[in-house]
C-alpha cells in the first residue's frame, strides 16, 4: 500500500500542495478528483519522484521512498503514467512496449499476450510508429508499457484527457481488472462523472488540499463535489 | 577544370567529408541523449591519431593495424566514459547551464596541450598498411576510401543500435521525451554516459583509420570540431543521415576552396557555409524542428 | 539615475561597507602604478597588458551576464582593432591617433557582424559561429598579407605613448588604467540604467521584454556594439604597448581566454574579470613563465577545476559562502497596505466613459499546432472598463487566445483589433506600445534588479513618457522593501509584484494569465481586491484567464467560456453560472 503523509510540493517557488494525506491500498482504485489547477498532476509527480517534496512523506509498504529519482521509483515497483498519452512518437509500438522493462525476463511474452488480449489494436499496429496512433491508442500504449513493468503501485494522470469518449470505458475497465489482480491504482481525473463508478474510494483535491474524501459509494450524489469545484472549499 | 582535377577534389573531398560526418555523428550521439555538445570531439579524434602514431611501427602489418584499431577504439571508449562522468558531475546539483560547455572545452584544451607536450607543434605522420590506389590517374591514399566506408558503416550501426538494443532505444527515448523516459524507469544518467563512450569509440576508429590523412597536431582539434559541427548543422542537428550528407558537402566544398583559392581559405569557406545555413535554414536540410535556442 | 547612491548598498551579498567597484579600481590602479613608480620595466609592462585584458574581460562579462550573449570570439574584435591600427600606422603611414580611430571603427564593424547571426541564433550556435571567427581570423590575416603584413606581422612604435613620465610609468599605462577603470565603472552603473534594465529583461526572458514594449533584437545589437567598442579600444592600445602585431598574437585560445576568465572569476560578478585574468593569464604566463610550455595545460586544468569545484566561479562562490555564513533574512515581503495607499485614483474618465466600444476584439481566431486545433474560430470582445473572465477546461485554448491578443502567437486566420487598430500583423512589442500589458503563468521576476526596478521596468518600454505615477507615489513613502532583492519574496508576492509592474506601465488594457495560481486564500482575496480597485478606481480594462472559478464569478463583468478552441458560452456571470452546458464542462455532470 502506498501512503502519502502531509505532502507539500510545488514548482520552483510556486507552492501547489499544502499538506496532502492519502492512502492507496493494494487491489483498489483510489480516485482523486479536482478542478483545473487543483494540484492533481503535482501530486502524482511528487509521488513519482519528478518533484522533490518540500515536506511530508511517501512510503510504499512501510518503506520510506520520499524524493527518490523516478527510475529508482520504478525499480521500487511504482510506475507513473503521465498525462497527455505520452509515448515515444518516433519509435514503433513494439519498441515502445520494449522500453517498459529493462531486462526481458522469461514471462515477457506472456505479459505481452495479456496486453494484446485487452488492446488487440496494439498487436495489429506493432511495427508502426507510435505517432501514427490515435490519442486513445497512444493512451493504451502508454498504459500497456507500464503494465509490462508489473508495478505494485500504478499512478495514472487523467487517462481520459484528449481521447475519444467511446474508448474511455475500455481504458478504465483495464485499470479495474489491473487493480483486481492486487495492484494499488491511484487515478487522477478532472471530470466527475466518468471515473467514480470504477473507483473504490474518492478524494477531492482543491487548492492543494484534500477537500473531501470517502468511499466511492458515498459519491452517488455529485452535488457536493460540484460545490467544491465551483465555489471553493476555503 | 579537368576531369582529373574534378576526381581529385571529389574523392579527397568525400574522404575529408567522411571525417566531418563521423565527428558530426559523435556530436549527435551525445547531444541526443543529453543536449550536451561535446566541444572536445575534434581533440578526441586527433588524440586517437596520436594513439595510432604511438602504437604502430613504421611498416605495420594488416593484422597489427587492425588490432591497434580495436585497442584505440576501446581506449577512446573508456576516455569518453570518463569525460562524460566529469562533464555530468556539476550538472547534478548546479543549474549552471554553461558548465558542460566549459568542462568539455577545458578537456579539449587539455588534450591539445598534452599533445603539444608530447610532440611539440609538429604534425605526426602515421603510416598506412595499405598502399595508395590509383583512381582516374590520381593517386589516392586508401585512408580516404576507408573513411568513407567507415562513415557509412557507423551510420548503419548507429541506426541498428538505436532501434534494436535496449540502451540504444533508451537513447532515442531520452531524446524524444525526457519525462516519459524517466517515468518508464530509464536511468537517464547511465544512458548519457553510454552515449559519451559510444562517441569515444566512433572517434577512436575515425582517428585510427584516418591517421595517415588527418592533420594530427596539438592545435588542429578545434578546426575538425568546427567542420564537424558545420556538417551536423547543415544536415540538421541530431540527424545522422543529415550528418553524412552535410559531411560530404562540407568536405567537397572545403577541398574545392583549397584547390581553387589555397588551403588557407578552407576554414573560412566552412565558416561561411555555417553562417549561411544558420541564417537561411537553421534547422538544416533534414531537420524538422527549428534551431534550438538554448 | 539621480537616486543611484540611495539604494546601491542594498545589493544582496556584497561585502559590508566596501563597494566592489572601489576594490576593483584600487587593484587595477595599484597593480600598474606600483611597478611604474618603482621603475620595474617587466612588471609595468605585464600589468599594463593585464589591465587591457581586464577591460576586454569586463566587456565580455557585460555581454554574457547583462545581455545573455555567448561569444567565444571577442579576441577577434580586439585583433581587428589592433591589426587595423598597426597596419594604418606602419604600412600606410598615417599618424597613430588617426589609425587608432580606424581600428576602433573596424572593431565596431566586427561587433556588428557578430550581432547579425545573434539576431537569428542563440546559445551555443552563436558560440560556434564566434569560435569559427576566432579560428579563421589569424588565417585571414596571413592570407591578406598586402594590407596586414601577413605572417611576419607589423612593428609599431609610438614614442609619445611609451616614453616614461616617471619611473617606468608611461602615458600608455595611464590610458590602460583609465580603460579598465572605465569598463568596471560602466559595468557597475549599467544595471542601474534604463538600457541596462532593458538588457537584463531581454536576456532573462525575450517574451517579457516584448510584453514591456522592447524589441529584444535591437537590444542585442546594442549589446554587441557596446562590447565591441570597449574591446576595440583595448585592441588599439595594445598596439603601441606590445610594439608588434601579427597573426600569432590572436590564435583561437586568445579569444577563449576572455571567456574562460569571466567563467573562472564568476559570471556576472563585477570583480570576476580581474580575478579571472589574473588566474588564467597572469599566473601561467608571468608567474610561471619558466613553465611556458605548460601554459595551455594550466589554463585548461584551472578552468576544469574551477567548474567542478566552484561552479559559480571564484567570486561567485566566495560571495555565496559569505551570504550563507551570515544569519541572513530568509524572507522578505512587501506590505500590500503600502501599495493600496499609493495606488492612484484616476477613476473619473475610465468609469464614466464606459461606452460599449470594445477595446479588444477578436473574430474567427483559428490556430492549429500540427493536427491539433488550439483555436477553432473563437472570438471575444472586451468592453472598456470591465473585467472579462476567460475560463475553460485544460487545453480549451484560453492561453492560446491570450497569446493571440498579445501577439506572441501568429493566428492561421482571424482578426484581432486593439483600440480600433488592426494588429494581426503587428509584433508583440509594438502591441505592448499601443497600451497592452500582460503577466505570465510563471511570474517573470528579475532577481538582478531590486523590487523597485522590477516595478519600474513596467513603464520603460513605452518610451518613458507615460507612467502611472504609482512608482513615484510609492517612492515618496520611504519604504525599505523597495530596495530589497526580490529573490527572497514568497511566491504569492512575486505574482503581486508582476501585477504592480503592469500597473506602472499605465497601459489601459491588462491581460492576466492565471494570476491566482499558487496563491493562498488570503492572497487571492488581496488579488481580487487589487483587480477591483484597478477597474473601479483607475479605469483599467482587464482580461482575466483563470482556473479559480469562484474568483472569476466574484469580480468579472463578462465571462467567456471556451471549449476545444471554440466559445461555449458568453455573457454575464449569472447567466453563465446557470448554463447547464457550462456546468457540464467543468464537472462532467
Amino acid at each position: 500500500m502506498l501512503k502519502v503523509t502531509n505532502l507539500h510540493a510545488g514548482y520552483g517557488r510556486m507552492p501547489i500542495l499544502h499538506g496532502v494525506d492519502l492512502a492507496v491500498p493494494a487491489g483498489e482504485i483510489t480516485l482523486v478528483l479536482g478542478p483545473n489547477g487543483a494540484g492533481k498532476s503535482t501530486l502524482l509527480r511528487s509521488i513519482g519522484g519528478f518533484i522533490r517534496p518540500t515536506e511530508g512523506k511517501v512510503s510504499l509498504d512501510g518503506k520510506d521512498i520520499t524524493g527518490r529519482a523516478p527510475d529508482r521509483m520504478v525499480s521500487e515497483g511504482l510506475r507513473l503514467v503521465l498525462d497527455g498519452h505520452r509515448v515515444f512518437p518516433q519509435l514503433s509500438v513494439r519498441d515502445n512496449l520494449r522500453l517498459g522493462v529493462a531486462d526481458r525476463s522469461e514471462d515477457y511474452a506472456a505479459r505481452l499476450g495479456d496486453v494484446f488480449g485487452v488492446f488487440p489494436v496494439l498487436e495489429e499496429r506493432l511495427d508502426q510508429a507510435a505517432s501514427s496512433l490515435s490519442g486513445g491508442q497512444q493512451q493504451m500504449l502508454a498504459l500497456a508499457q507500464a503494465f509490462l513493468a508489473r508495478p505494485r503501485v500504478l499512478l495514472v494522470d487523467e487517462p481520459s484527457l484528449g481521447i475519444a469518449q467511446m474508448l474511455v470505458p475500455t481504458i478504465l475497465n483495464f485499470l479495474r481488472s489491473w487493480a483486481d489482480k492486487g495492484t494499488a491504482v491511484l487515478l487522477v481525473e478532472q471530470r466527475i462523472d466518468i471515473a467514480v463508478p470504477f473507483a473504490d474510494s474518492v478524494s477531492v483535491l482543491r487548492g492543494g488540499k484534500i477537500a473531501l474524501s470517502g468511499p466511492a459509494s458515498d459519491f452517488t450524489d455529485v452535488g457536493e463535489i460540484e460545490r467544491v469545484y465551483l465555489e471553493g472549499a476555503d | 577544370m579537368t576531369i582529373v582535377e574534378l576526381v581529385l577534389i571529389l574523392v579527397r573531398g568525400l574522404g575529408q567529408g567522411a571525417i566531418f560526418a563521423l565527428i558530426a555523428m559523435s556530436l549527435n550521439v551525445i547531444a541526443s541523449a543529453s543536449s550536451i555538445l561535446n566541444f572536445a570531439v575534434g581533440a578526441l579524434m586527433v588524440l586517437a591519431g596520436v594513439g595510432a602514431y604511438m602504437i604502430l611501427p613504421s611498416d605495420p602489418t594488416l593484422f597489427g593495424w587492425i588490432m591497434a584499431g580495436l585497442l584505440i577504439a576501446l581506449g577512446m571508449g573508456v576516455f569518453g566514459f570518463l569525460q562524460g562522468g566529469l562533464t555530468l558531475i556539476p550538472l547534478k546539483s548546479s543549474v549552471e547551464q554553461h558548465s558542460w560547455l566549459i568542462t568539455t572545452m577545458a578537456v579539449s584544451i587539455i588534450i591539445g596541450a598534452g599533445i603539444h607536450l608530447f610532440g611539440g607543434s609538429l604534425a605526426f605522420r602515421v603510416p598506412s598498411p595499405i598502399p595508395p590506389v590509383t583512381i582516374y590517374s590520381t593517386t589516392t591514399p586508401t585512408a580516404y576510401l576507408l573513411l568513407i566506408v567507415l562513415a557509412v558503416a557507423v551510420y548503419l550501426c548507429l541506426k541498428w543500435f538505436h532501434s534494436r538494443t535496449y540502451i540504444g532505444l533508451a537513447m532515442s527515448a531520452v531524446a524524444q521525451d525526457l519525462d516519459a523516459s524517466k517515468a518508464a524507469g530509464i536511468n537517464v544518467r547511465r544512458v548519457q554516459l553510454a552515449s559519451f563512450s559510444l562517441a569515444g569509440v566512433v572517434l577512436g576508429l575515425t582517428g585510427h583509420i584516418g591517421a595517415p590523412v588527418i592533420n594530427i597536431s596539438a592545435d588542429t582539434g578545434i578546426g575538425y570540431l568546427l567542420s564537424g559541427f558545420t556538417a551536423a548543422v547543415v544536415g540538421g542537428m541530431g540527424n545522422n543521415l543529415g550528418a553524412l550528407v552535410g559531411g560530404a558537402m562540407v568536405g567537397v566544398l572545403s577541398m574545392f576552396a583549397a584547390y581553387q583559392f589555397g588551403g588557407i581559405y578552407q576554414d573560412s569557406v566552412t565558416m561561411g557555409l555555417l553562417i549561411l545555413v544558420l541564417m537561411i535554414r537553421p534547422e538544416g536540410i533534414f531537420g524538422l524542428a527549428a534551431a534550438r535556442k538554448v | 539615475m539621480t537616486e543611484l547612491t540611495s539604494h546601491d548598498t542594498a545589493a544582496r551579498g556584497s561585502f559590508p561597507n566596501v563597494s566592489p567597484l572601489w576594490v576593483g579600481i584600487a587593484v587595477v590602479a595599484a597593480s600598474v602604478l606600483i611597478p611604474g613608480f618603482s621603475g620595474n620595466q617587466y612588471w609595468s609592462y605585464s600589468f599594463t597588458l593585464v589591465a587591457l585584458y581586464t577591460a576586454v574581460a569586463v566587456f565580455q562579462n557585460i555581454l554574457m551576464s547583462e545581455a545573455g550573449q555567448f561569444s567565444l570570439g571577442q579576441g577577434v574584435i580586439f585583433g581587428v582593432g589592433a591589426v587595423t591600427a598597426a597596419s594604418l600606422t606602419t604600412l600606410f603611414g598615417y599618424p597613430y591617433w588617426l589609425s587608432a580611430i580606424g581600428g576602433f571603427v573596424a572593431g565596431l564593424l566586427m561587433g556588428a557582424l557578430y550581432a547579425g547571426p545573434a539576431l537569428r541564433v542563440q546559445g551555443y550556435y552563436l558560440g560556434f559561429v564566434t569560435l569559427s571567427a576566432a579560428l579563421v581570423f589569424p588565417q585571414l590575416v596571413i592570407a591578406f598579407d598586402s594590407v596586414t603584413g601577413g605572417v611576419n606581422g607589423v612593428p609599431v612604435y609610438v614614442g609619445a605613448l611609451v616614453t616614461p613620465i616617471v619611473g617606468t610609468l608611461t602615458p600608455l599605462s595611464l590610458l590602460a588604467i583609465a580603460l579598465a577603470v572605465g569598463a568596471l565603472s560602466l559595468h557597475y552603473v549599467f544595471p542601474k540604467t534604463r538600457l541596462g534594465r532593458k538588457m537584463i529583461v531581454s536576456s532573462v526572458s525575450t517574451e517579457s521584454a516584448q510584453s514591456l514594449g522592447t524589441n529584444p533584437g535591437v537590444i542585442r545589437f546594442i549589446a554587441f556594439l557596446i562590447a565591441a567598442a570597449g574591446t576595440a579600444l583595448a585592441g588599439i592600445l595594445y598596439v603601441p604597448l606590445i610594439g608588434f602585431v601579427g597573426p600569432t598574437n590572436f590564435r583561437v585560445d586568445f579569444s577563449v581566454l576572455f571567456f574562460l576568465a569571466v567563467i573562472v572569476g564568476g559570471q556576472g560578478k563585477l570583480l570576476a574579470p580581474i580575478l579571472g585574468i589574473w588566474i588564467v593569464y597572469l599566473v601561467p604566463n608571468v608567474l610561471l613563465a619558466d613553465f611556458s610550455h605548460l601554459r595551455l595545460m594550466i589554463y585548461g586544468l584551472v578552468a576544469l577545476f574551477v567548474m567542478l569545484v566552484f561552479p559559480d566561479g571564484l567570486v561567485g562562490s566566495i560571495e555565496k559562502w559569505w551570504t550563507a555564513r551570515r544569519p541572513a533574512d530568509t524572507r522578505t515581503s512587501f506590505s500590500l497596505q503600502d501599495v493600496f495607499d499609493a495606488l492612484p485614483e484616476t477613476a473619473g474618465e475610465g468609469a464614466a466613459s464606459q461606452d460599449d466600444r470594445p477595446l479588444v476584439s477578436v473574430r474567427g481566431a483559428t490556430k492549429y499546432f500540427g493536427n491539433a486545433v488550439a483555436l477553432d474560430g473563437a472570438g471575444l470582445d472586451i468592453r472598456q472598463g470591465t473585467i472579462h473572465g476567460l475560463v475553460g477546461p485544460n487545453g480549451s485554448g484560453k492561453t492560446t487566445m491570450l497569446n493571440a491578443v498579445s501577439g506572441f502567437l501568429k493566428l492561421d486566420s482571424g482578426a484581432v483589433r486593439l483600440f480600433d487598430h488592426d494588429v494581426v500583423a503587428m509584433p508583440a512589442w509594438k502591441r505592448a506600445r499601443l497600451g497592452l500589458a500582460r503577466t505570465f503563468q510563471t511570474p517573470r521576476i528579475f532577481e538582478a534588479l531590486s523590487i523597485r526596478d522590477n516595478i519600474r521596468i513596467g513603464a520603460e518600454g513605452h518610451g518613458g513618457a507615460q507612467n502611472s505615477g504609482f512608482m513615484e507615489a510609492l517612492a515618496t513613502r520611504d519604504l525599505p522593501w523597495l530596495d530589497r532583492n526580490p529573490s527572497l519574496l514568497p511566491h504569492g508576492q512575486r505574482r503581486l509584484l508582476e501585477i504592480l509592474r503592469v500597473l506602472e506601465s499605465d497601459a489601459p488594457v491588462i491581460l492576466l494569465d492565471e494570476p491566482a495560481g499558487g496563491l493562498s486564500a488570503e492572497e487571492r482575496k488581496d488579488l481580487a481586491r487589487l483587480l477591483v480597485h484597478f477597474r473601479d478606481k483607475i479605469g483599467k480594462t482587464i482580461l482575466l484567464v483563470e482556473h479559480d472559478l469562484s474568483m472569476v464569478w466574484q469580480v468579472a463583468d463578462d465571462i467567456t467560456v471556451m471549449e476545444l478552441g471554440t466559445v461555449a458560452a458568453q455573457g454575464a456571470p449569472d447567466e453563465i453560472r446557470n448554463d447547464a452546458n457550462v456546468k457540464k464542462l467543468f464537472t462532467g455532470v
